[in-house]
């Protein structure tokens, strides 16, 4: 079986999950706040931005910060629960089919669900700005060009830490140390994209393009901003090294 | 006994050691904070401990709040991933009885990491700042004050916890409930009462007299929290 056959098999085995009642009540109480304070982008001065990037830009900062990676380290308990119970798992591991393969279709399944996540928290935005402007009589909509490139990358500049999220996932057998490392490893984000290695901590990436695109859009703000050149190859290699453990390491706590 | 038997069953899950790490992982937080750049806080007029908790607690009571919704799932997901909930209910216990064990264990545990965050709130301030007397004091009020608002989340993740079967689910719901409480903000008495924002809040945050009314509206919600449960597993009991 080639990859493309096994991702839709991955897609089905988490059908009945409810997952997407949390993607969405996540999404929705991401930008309540947002609408309730709508009147604050106005006095956004001192910062130099204007109240309709200055919307858009708090929106997707709380997302990155925190509700993001928090749920992408729950999607792969999910995965890893469904297999476990009934030892879905060891059925898995009896066909013949490679282990790596496996692994890597769980982890594009992982990535398609930060994708819809991203795509909802899009179409969330457009539907909070249209309530917003209605309530504050103002224009807080953004073109969809801006908002998809912007949100693109901050989908790609997470992939790095989905990787490494389901390194830990696949690793880690004990479930309360996997889910603890991910959720704690989210919290120090903050403080890392303030720092000079910031390249170096993937948990980080999203939440530096957003504030270094916040620090592009305020005229008087100065914020650090992406150099590709430390950072790409790190990323890269950061992708690649968690990856290919995890797929060495798939199965094989199962299989001694 | 519940009690004993709850520690028991969570023997190798890794959840004390999750707890101790988590521990150490929240105290290092203003240890490091003051290595590099103690110039910043040495210099301020007010209690050391004070100046402490107001640079750090909010990221240690982040990884606190972390920790328990984890742990809580946790200890539940132990019943439910094998169907070992359903030999527990033969048995001649009340399932409140479980919960009120895994209470016991969960409020143990963070007990636990409390002090740990507590002796490194201490040590820094006799390492960086001058010795004063009320120190002991100070320390013992603000820990405990924590540990009476830390009650309601407890059980509140608890609650979570025990109502899905699915760990993901109970988690998905916590992880959301901590993001909501990262949003609301910490002057507003009324939304404050959320009981995973209650352990954000600082004994210097406010006057003697709103910190009174958290103290008892921390009880109260603990105790409405339980009844909540009581009622929850009767019900469920009664459909299934």
């Amino acid at each position: 079986m080639n990859i493309l056959s096994l991702v839709p098999v991955e897609w089905k085995k988490i059908r009945r999950s409810k997952i997407f009642f949390i993607l969405v009540l996540a999404t929705v109480i991401l930008w309540i706040p947002s609408i309730l304070n709508a009147d604050f982008n106005f006095g956004m001065q001192a910062e130099g931005i204007s109240p309709e990037n200055n919307f858009f830009i708090q929106g997707f900062m709380a997302m990155a910060w925190f509700i993001f990676p928090a749920t992408m380290v729950v999607i792969t308990v999910l995965q890893n629960q469904t297999e476990r119970s009934n030892h879905g798992i060891l059925k898995m591991l009896a066909l013949p089919v490679s282990t790596a393969k496996l692994c890597m279709a769980k982890f594009i399944v992982l990535v398609s669900f930060s994708a819809i996540q991203f795509l909802m928290s899009i179409g969330m935005y457009y539907v909070s700005a249209m309530i917003a402007g209605s309530m504050q009589n103002y224009n807080f909509m953004l073109p969809p060009f801006f908002i998809f490139k912007e949100v693109g990358m901050m989908w790609a500049s997470a992939i790095p830490m989905l990787a490494f999220f389901w390194l830990l996932a696949v690793c880690i057998q004990t479930p309360i140390f996997s889910i603890g490392i991910g959720l704690t490893s989210v919290v120090p984000s903050v403080l890392m994209i303030n720092t000079k290695v910031w390249f170096a901590y993937p948990m980080a990436y999203p939440f530096f393009v957003i504030t270094s695109e916040y620090g592009k859009l305020a005229t008087n703000l100065e914020m650090d901003q992406v150099e590709l050149i430390p950072w790409l190859p790190v990323a890269a290699l950061i992708t690649v090294v968690c990856l290919m453990i995890s797929c060495i390491r798939f199965g094989q706590a199962e299989r001694r | 006994m519940s009690f004993v038997l709850e520690l028991r069953k969570v023997k190798r899950t890794g959840f004390l050691p999750a707890f101790l790490s988590g521990g150490i992982l929240a105290a290092a937080v203003p240890a490091l904070n003051m290595a590099f750049r103690s110039e910043m806080y040495v210099g301020m007029n007010a209690a050391p401990v004070n100046i402490l908790l107001d640079a750090n607690w909010q990221m240690m009571s982040m990884l606190n709040i972390l920790l328990v919704v984890a742990g809580a799932c946790i200890l539940y997901n132990t019943e439910y991933a094998d169907n070992a909930i359903q030999r527990m209910c033969t048995l001649p216990t009340k399932e409140s009885t479980m919960f009120f064990g895994k209470t016991a264990v969960l409020i143990t545990v963070s007990i636990l990491l409390l002090m740990i965050e507590a002796v490194s709130v201490f040590g820094c301030s006799i390492h960086w700042f001058e010795e004063s007397a009320d120190l002991y004091m100070e320390t013992l009020k603000n820990f405990g004050f924590f540990l009476m608002l830390m009650l309601p989340t407890i059980l509140f993740s608890l609650v979570i916890a025990s109502v899905s079967k699915n760990m993901w689910i109970s988690l998905g719901i916590g992880v959301v409930c901590v993001f909501v409480a990262t949003m609301i903000p910490s002057q507003n008495f009324v939304l404050t009462l959320f009981p995973f924002a209650l352990p954000f809040l600082t004994l210097e945050s406010h006057t003697a007299d709103v910190i009174r009314n958290y103290t008892v509206a921390g009880a109260v919600e603990t105790v409405l929290i339980a009844l909540l449960e009581v009622m929850i597993l009767k019900v469920r009991r009664s459909f299934e």
